[in-house]
């Protein structure tokens, strides 16, 4: 069994809606049926083989190759299996997630891992605003799940999570955790203003202090042990904040605005 | 060309026709007499058996303007369900179409196929008019119009501070139709839209405004007089004060005082009919409503029935349904505030028929149809999308024509509701006639329109051709013809051929001097110029599709 692979070898003028292509729904389809599946293109449709290079047969595992950022929806609905984006990917890549595994080893474009449900999602390089956030209307964003970021993020990052973990070992922008009902967000990088606007509750965690907003409150420095057990949680997904020894945080709670009682750690540099 | 449709049964209350059977001839999109023998008729239609009424007219429903846009937008949850391929689906857009608030084109083809041919949007902010005729004019099939809200607008409500002239405020009113091309005037919660903004959370009939030292009384006062005084057929339409509050039928019932015997209509009268009693401090006033409505000569009003199911309630009336959005399911709401004249709340409602509150409230919009005696003051709605959309109007009518049935529905409702309820007592089932009035000719007669609504020579040929059935649902949901301005449009409940209705609208003469006032006005205070304000003849019907009508000056008939 080979991976199924799909090359790129058009270049796209328009979004390609790439959400048929996944392991669901490619399960026991021949490299035929598969070639003749219409996408979304623009107004119009294009089949699978006018973009695409076919080959293996393995639905389970999904490597797609030369991707740039007009491939939306990569991975929507996924509910099982691998997905490898050799390439860039476009808009809404792991759209409501619900299990299995993302990687995109190039950049995204916005609203990756939107209502994201469960499953993991790694993007080795940027990606764009709304990371974990909700479909325009939702009240809630991410649900669950697991997000790393190894570049950039946009703005909004987790914008009204509900459940689950974003790693990202870059930079986000600004109003990040904003609208947060919940879950977990931390940062390497510098992150841009109003951090934690409106959050109700969940926890932002950044190595570097961004320029807080009025109605987030400094409540002082703590040594706070459960943090042993978070960082041993992020083991697994090999990144640099495995390396973070510290349980010494400055913590600040808010958004103060809407009651709500989210907190922002920010983490000693001392150690 | 002529068309003749033969042998039909007319209801046409307006010429006072209940089930006669008679031939109606159509030229060029008109009603007209017989044609002398030698005519060539072109096309035959055999009606033996059916029932024809004129086209249907929905005199309330939010079908243009910005708060149904947001309405559109805020559930994707629709969406979901709809199961659509595209993944985009889940992104709303004021394209999107859920089965509260359809799109333009869904709003145009889902009246028709229903036999409706005219709907009037209630709720035109005037200056948020220019994007309602645009909606409007994006919307199919049927003909339509407006009322511009003015209780609250900040320019009236200073004239009335300042304890202008009458003559001044009818001038401002006049001026105010011809500009927003409307063909009546509104009221939201009098006054209380605007004192909102000055942080007042509730505003009783005689209450002042905290600003402007005026109550919602002078404000229906003043309003109700211009309106007389130009002569408009439409009397005032009001959203009276305490939407949905319980207890606020007495604010309503002081209400219909308000105008000293002026002609008002009370709108969605369902929503203001609510006493406190019982142990849930909660119960139906469909009693004493109805009493006063076939006491008060004056006053018309339209239910807005509520009917089961998931809608989204977008109304003017920011101050209650900020009070509302409590209640919001799924829980989200978006209430603001627009310019200084208006605002504007869309709460998303799921109405249950286990809910005490929501099983009452169905009951009591029966009670009001049920108990109103004069069918010619009284008006089938749902004020889509607030009560239900307007496509649920064939089981409404159901309900009115079939006691068993409407028995049974009621058997299914929450039990302390029921309790509450003497709905099981009233015997009434409207008739055929009865449905055509409140549907046709009154509608028709309460708008202004003189050549709609009825089926008498010289009429718009808007016909409505339907199978009698004993289920008024099946029967009303899928008409075999319809024909607008004459031609065939809709075959067996499906659109044939897709047309464009016209904009009807009122305007009364006026002194052209208020503009000297108003421009000081805003050039000082408002977000565009005057002349911009303005909405031209051309703007509506420089598409190529819209028209504008204009309907004389002239008291309704009846």
């Amino acid at each position: 069994m080979n991976a199924l692979t799909f090359t790129q070898k058009i270049t796209l003028q328009h979004q390609l809606n790439c959400a048929a292509l996944t392991p669901n729904n490619l399960a026991n389809k021949s490299i035929t049926e598969i070639a003749s599946i219409l996408l979304g293109y623009g107004k119009s449709q294009l089949r699978v083989d006018e973009v695409f290079e076919i080959t293996g047969n393995d639905a389970q595992n999904i490597y797609f190759k030369n991707s740039s950022n007009k491939l939306d929806y990569l991975g929507a609905n996924m509910a099982t299996g691998c997905m490898h984006i050799e390439g860039n990917a476009g808009a809404y890549l792991g759209y409501n997630l619900k299990q299995g595994e993302i990687h995109c080893h190039g950049n995204t474009e916005a609203f990756a891992a939107c209502n994201m449900v469960a499953g993991l999602l790694k993007v080795d390089g940027n990606t764009g605003d709304f990371l974990g956030g909700a479909s325009s209307g939702l009240r809630k964003g991410m649900r669950g799940g697991t997000v790393i970021v190894k570049g950039n993020a946009g703005d909004r990052v987790g914008d009204q999570m509900r459940r689950g973990l974003i790693l990202v070992e870059g930079n986000v922008g600004a109003y990040c955790g904003s609208r947060m009902i919940a879950g977990t967000i931390g940062v390497l990088g510098d992150v841009g203003g109003y951090a934690g606007f409106n959050m109700k509750h969940g926890t932002l965690l950044f190595s570097k202090l961004p320029k807080l907003h009025a109605t987030i409150k400094d409540c002082g420095t703590h040594t706070l042990p459960f943090l042993h057990l978070l960082f041993k949680s992020f083991v697994p997904f090999k990144t640099k904040f495995s390396d973070i020894k510290t349980q010494r945080v400055q913590r600040f709670v808010g958004d103060v605005a809407c009651n709500g009682n989210g907190e922002i750690l920010f983490l000693s540099p001392s150690q | 060309m002529l068309t003749l449709l033969k042998n039909g049964k007319i209801y046409d209350p307006a010429r006072g026709k209940d089930g006669v059977i008679q031939d109606i001839y159509i030229r060029d999109g008109r009603i007209v007499n017989k044609p002398s023998d030698t005519e060539k008729i072109s096309r035959t239609y055999d009606l033996a058996g059916k029932v024809v009424m004129a086209g249907a007219i929905d005199m309330h429903s939010h079908i243009g303007g910005g708060k149904i846009n947001i309405a559109r937008m805020m559930l994707p949850e629709f969406q979901e369900t709809r199961k659509y391929s595209e993944p985009e689906a889940h992104i709303c857009t004021p394209n999107c179409s859920h089965d509260a608030t359809p799109n333009t084109t869904d709003t145009g083809f889902r009246y028709i196929e229903m036999g409706y041919t005219a709907a009037f949007e209630p709720a035109i902010m005037p200056i948020n008019a220019r994007q309602a005729h645009l909606e409007m004019a994006d919307t199919p099939m049927i003909d339509k119009g407006g009322y511009a809200m003015l209780g609250s607008d900040d320019y009236f409500l200073r004239m009335l501070a300042a304890k202008k002239d009458q003559k001044s405020i009818n001038d401002y009113v006049a001026w105010i139709l011809h500009a927003t091309q409307a063909i009546g005037i509104k009221v939201v919660n009098p006054g209380g839209i605007s004192a909102f903004k000055f942080n007042q959370r509730k505003l009783d009939l005689d209450e002042n405004h905290s600003y402007y030292h005026i109550s919602p009384r002078e404000i229906l006062k003043s309003l109700s007089t211009a309106v007389h005084e130009l002569g408009i057929a439409k009397p005032l339409h009001v959203h009276c004060n305490n939407l949905g509050a319980a207890g606020n039928f007495e604010t309503t019932l002081n209400t219909m005082g308000a105008s000293d015997g002026l002609p008002m209509h009370l709108t969605h009268i369902q929503f203001h009919s609510y006493g406190t009693e019982g142990d849930k401090k909660f119960s139906s006033a469909a009693a004493q409503i109805s009493e006063a409505l076939n006491k008060n000569k004056h006053i018309t009003a339209d239910v807005g029935q509520i009917l089961f199911g998931q809608t989204v309630t977008a109304s003017g009336d920011s101050m209650m349904q900020h009070l509302n959005a409590k209640h919001a399911n799924p829980k989200k709401s978006v209430i603001m505030d627009i310019e200084c004249d208006a605002g504007c709340g869309v709460v998303p409602f799921k109405y249950r028929d286990q809910n005490y509150v929501n099983a009452l409230q169905w009951a009591i919009g029966l009670e009001i149809f049920l108990s109103a005696e004069d069918p010619w003051r009284i008006f089938l709605t749902t004020d889509h999308p607030n009560g239900a959309p307007f496509t649920s109007y064939p089981h409404l009518i159901r309900l009115l024509m079939d006691k068993s049935f409407r028995n049974e529905a009621f058997a299914k409702l929450n039990l302390d509701a029921q309790a509450m309820s003497n709905l099981t007592s009233i015997d009434r089932e409207y008739s055929l006639y009865e449905i055509a009035i409140m549907t046709r000719a009154g509608a028709a007669n309460l708008v202004g329109l003189h050549d709609r609504g009825h089926l008498g020579v010289g009429g718009g040929a808007d016909i409505t051709v339907y199978t009698d059935q004993l289920d008024r649902e099946a029967m009303f949901s899928k008409p075999d013809y319809v024909f607008k301005d004459g031609e065939l449009v809709v075959k067996d409940g499906k659109v044939v051929k897709v047309t464009w209705g016209a904009t009807h609208t009122a305007k009364p003469a006026f002194d052209i001097s208020v503009e000297k006032d108003l421009k000081d006005y805003f050039d000082k205070y408002h977000t565009i110029q005057l002349d911009n304000f303005k909405i031209s003849d051309d703007e509506i019907s420089n598409d190529g599709r819209g028209s504008v009508i204009v309907h004389e000056n002239k008291q309704p008939s009846h």
